[in-house]
C-alpha cells in the first residue's frame, strides 16, 4: 500500500508503537494483519498497545472502543478520523 | 558448620545519584541531597517542613526499561530493577535475553530455582494508585468545573469571579488522562520482588517485606537465612522506596506527625542526626538498593568478586507504639545481644557501627544511648541519612551497601552536620583510612521492627 503526507506519517509512528509493544519480527505491519491472529497480541498486549497508541498520537480511547479493534487498519482509520476531527475543530 | 553468605554485587540509586559508584562518591566527598519540596505541592497544603531530598532525573529507558514496562511499572518496581541490573553487573554476572517483548532475561550458570529475591518496601506503588485515584474520583468535578466555567462566561464582574474561581480549582486538578488498566500489578507491594524474579527467570523464593524502615534490612537478613539453612546459593536482595507522590500527601503525612526536619535559617543545615539541634529527618523522594547475596562457595566457583562477608541477621519488635520506638529500648538491646552472639563475636569486636540515625530527637537520643552502653566509644559511628535523607523502605539496604562499601574500601563517610553530637561516640568526623572488619548496620522502623545486620571483611 502506497500512503504519502499525512497518512504515511499516521502509518509510520502505527508500526513504531505496534513493533515496541508487539514486538512482531521484521515482517511489514500491513493494515490488514489482525492483532491476535497474526501479531501475536494477547489481551493484556491489546491494553498495552492502546495506551502506548493513546500516548503515541495524544488522544484517549475509550474502552468499548478498543474492544471493537482487530486489525491494523481499524486502528488506522479511528486515529485518522479523530485527527481530522481535531484539525476540523 | 554453617553455610557463609557473600556479597558479590552492589546497586544503588538514591538521591543525589543514579549509581553505585557516583552515590559512593557522593558520600566520602560529603555532598549531600536537600532541596525544596517541589512548588505545585504548596497547592494542597502548608507544610511545616519545606525540603526533601529527590532523585536525580532518571532516564529509565537508558536504564533497559522498556516503554511498555514503564507505562505498567509503578517507580518503586522501576528503581529495583535498575538497582538490580546494577547489582548483578557489579557481580559479573551474564544475562541473556530470554522474550524480546516482555524484555526478559535469563541468568545462565544460575539454577533458577535455587536463586530467591527478597525486596523489602515500605508502601509498594501506592504512589500510582493515589494518582490513579485521582483520575477516578476527581474526573467528574473536573467535567463540572469545566462546564461551570463555560456557563460563566465573560460578563459581569460576579461572572469574571466565577470564571477566575474555576480557573483557580482547575490548576489543583492534576491526574493520568486515563485510569491505569494495570493499577492492581503496580500498587500491590510485592510487585517490586515479582518484577526482579520475571526480570531475570527466577524461581525461588520471592517475597516483599513490609516492615517500614526496617523493611530492606529484613529482606537482607532473611537472604541470608535462606542460603544459610540450604534453601537457596544466591537472592537477590535489598530494599526500594518511591515516596514522590503527585499531590505531596506522603510527605504531608509524615509532615503532620511532626517527624521531618525543618528549614530553619539554612535548609543545608536542616538534617543533622545525632546533633544536639536535629529536629526531624529529611524526607527522601525515594531509592533502591539491591545486592546479589552469594553461598561462599557458589562465588568462588565463579569467580565471583567479594566484597564482605554477612555473617548474622536478628530481629526483635518492640511491641509498644505504632510511630514512637520504646525509650527502654530492651527489645533493641535484645536484637544487638542475639546478633553478635550468632556472629560468634563480643560488642568489643565491632569496628562500625551504620546507625539508624533518623535525625528525630528520640530516635536519635536512644540509639546514642544504646550504643554508648553495648560498644562503648571504640566502634565508628555514622548516619547515612544525614547525606541522602530517609529512604524508608530502601534505608536498611542502602545502609547496608555502605557498610559493605565501608569494609572493602577501608573507610567511611563522615556524619554530615555533626557539630554538636548528643553523646560523646566515635563519630566520624572526617573520612579518614579506616581499618574496618567487622561492622553492624541497624534499623528501627514505625511499627516497631527492630532488624540488624553483621558485615564482615571476607577472608
Amino acid at each position: 500500500m502506497e500512503l504519502s503526507g499525512p497518512d504515511a506519517v499516521i502509518l509510520e509512528k502505527m508500526d513504531k508503537v505496534i513493533r515496541e509493544v508487539l514486538k512482531p519480527g521484521a515482517a511489514p505491519i500491513t493494515l490488514d494483519k489482525r492483532f491476535k491472529e497474526d501479531l501475536g497480541a494477547d489481551s493484556l498486549d491489546s491494553v498495552a498497545l492502546i495506551m502506548a497508541l493513546e500516548e503515541e498520537f495524544k488522544t484517549s480511547i475509550s474502552e468499548e472502543q478498543a474492544r471493537s479493534f482487530t486489525s491494523v487498519g481499524g486502528v488506522y482509520d479511528f486515529i485518522k478520523a479523530r485527527l481530522v476531527a481535531a484539525k476540523a475543530s | 558448620m554453617r553455610r557463609r553468605a557473600v556479597i558479590t554485587g552492589i546497586g544503588v540509586i538514591a538521591p543525589g545519584a543514579a549509581a553505585t559508584e557516583d552515590f559512593w562518591r557522593a558520600c566520602l566527598a560529603g555532598q549531600a541531597t536537600v532541596a525544596s519540596i517541589p512548588a505545585h505541592w504548596r497547592q494542597y497544603a502548608d507544610y511545616s517542613s519545606t525540603i526533601w531530598a529527590p532523585l536525580p532525573k532518571l532516564d529509565f529507558s537508558a536504564l533497559g526499561i522498556g516503554r511498555v514496562e514503564q507505562m505498567q511499572l509503578d517507580v518503586s518496581a522501576m528503581l529495583a530493577l535498575c538497582a538490580t541490573r546494577q547489582a548483578i553487573d557489579n557481580a559479573q554476572l551474564a544475562y541473556i535475553l530470554k522474550n524480546e517483548k516482555k524484555n526478559t532475561f535469563v541468568i545462565p550458570g544460575l539454577n533458577s530455582r535455587r536463586a530467591a529475591v527478597y525486596c523489602g518496601s515500605g508502601i509498594g506503588g501506592l504512589t500510582s494508585l493515589i494518582f490513579n485515584q485521582a483520575n477516578h474520583s476527581i474526573t467528574p468535578l473536573a467535567d463540572a468545573l469545566q462546564r461551570i466555567k463555560a456557563l460563566a462566561g465573560e460578563g459581569d464582574s460576579a461572572q469574571k469571579e466565577l470564571r477566575e474561581l474555576c480557573e483557580a480549582a482547575q490548576e489543583t486538578v492534576r491526574m493520568p488522562a486515563r485510569f491505569n488498566p494495570f493499577i492492581v500489578s503496580m500498587t500491590m507491594p510485592n510487585a517490586v520482588s515479582a518484577n526482579i524474579g520475571i526480570k531475570y527467570s527466577l524461581n525461588g523464593p520471592n517475597t516483599t517485606f513490609c516492615c517500614a524502615c526496617a523493611a530492606g534490612t529484613v529482606a537482607i537478613g532473611q537472604a541470608l537465612r535462606a542460603i544459610q539453612s540450604e534453601e537457596v546459593d544466591c537472592a537477590l536482595c535489598g530494599g526500594v522506596e518511591y515516596l514522590g507522590d503527585e499531590f505531596g500527601g506522603i510527605f504531608r503525612g509524615f509532615d503532620i506527625a511532626k517527624t521531618l526536619a525543618l528549614p530553619g535559617c539554612d535548609p543545608q543545615e536542616a538534617n543533622r542526626p545525632f546533633d544536639k539541634k536535629r529536629t526531624g529527618f529529611l524526607f527522601a523522594e525515594g531509592g533502591a538498593a539491591m545486592l546479589v547475596l552469594e553461598e561462599l562457595e557458589h562465588a568462588l566457583q565463579r569467580e565471583a568478586p567479594i566484597i564482605a562477608e554477612l555473617t548474622a541477621f536478628a530481629e526483635t519488635f518492640d511491641g509498644h507504639n505504632i510511630m514512637m520506638i520504646d525509650p527502654q529500648a530492651a527489645e533493641i538491646r535484645r536484637m544487638l545481644h542475639n546478633l553478635v552472639q550468632q556472629a560468634d563475636l563480643d560488642f568489643s569486636d565491632i569496628d562500625y557501627i551504620n546507625a539508624h540515625g533518623t535525625g528525630t530527637a528520640l530516635n536519635d537520643e536512644i540509639e546514642a544511648q544504646l550504643i554508648d552502653d553495648l560498644f562503648g566509644k571504640k566502634p565508628l559511628v555514622n548516619a547515612t541519612k544525614s547525606l541522602i535523607g530517609h529512604t524508608i523502605g530502601a534505608g536498611g539496604a542502602i545502609e547496608t551497601a555502605v557498610t559493605a562499601l565501608s569494609i572493602a574500601c577501608k573507610t567511611t563517610h563522615a556524619c554530615h552536620n555533626l557539630n554538636d553530637p548528643v553523646r560523646d561516640l566515635n563519630f566520624v568526623r572526617e573520612v579518614g583510612e579506616f581499618p574496618i572488619r567487622k561492622a553492624i548496620t541497624q534499623s528501627f522502623a514505625f511499627g516497631g521492627h527492630n532488624a540488624a545486620l553483621v558485615l564482615e571483611e571476607y577472608s
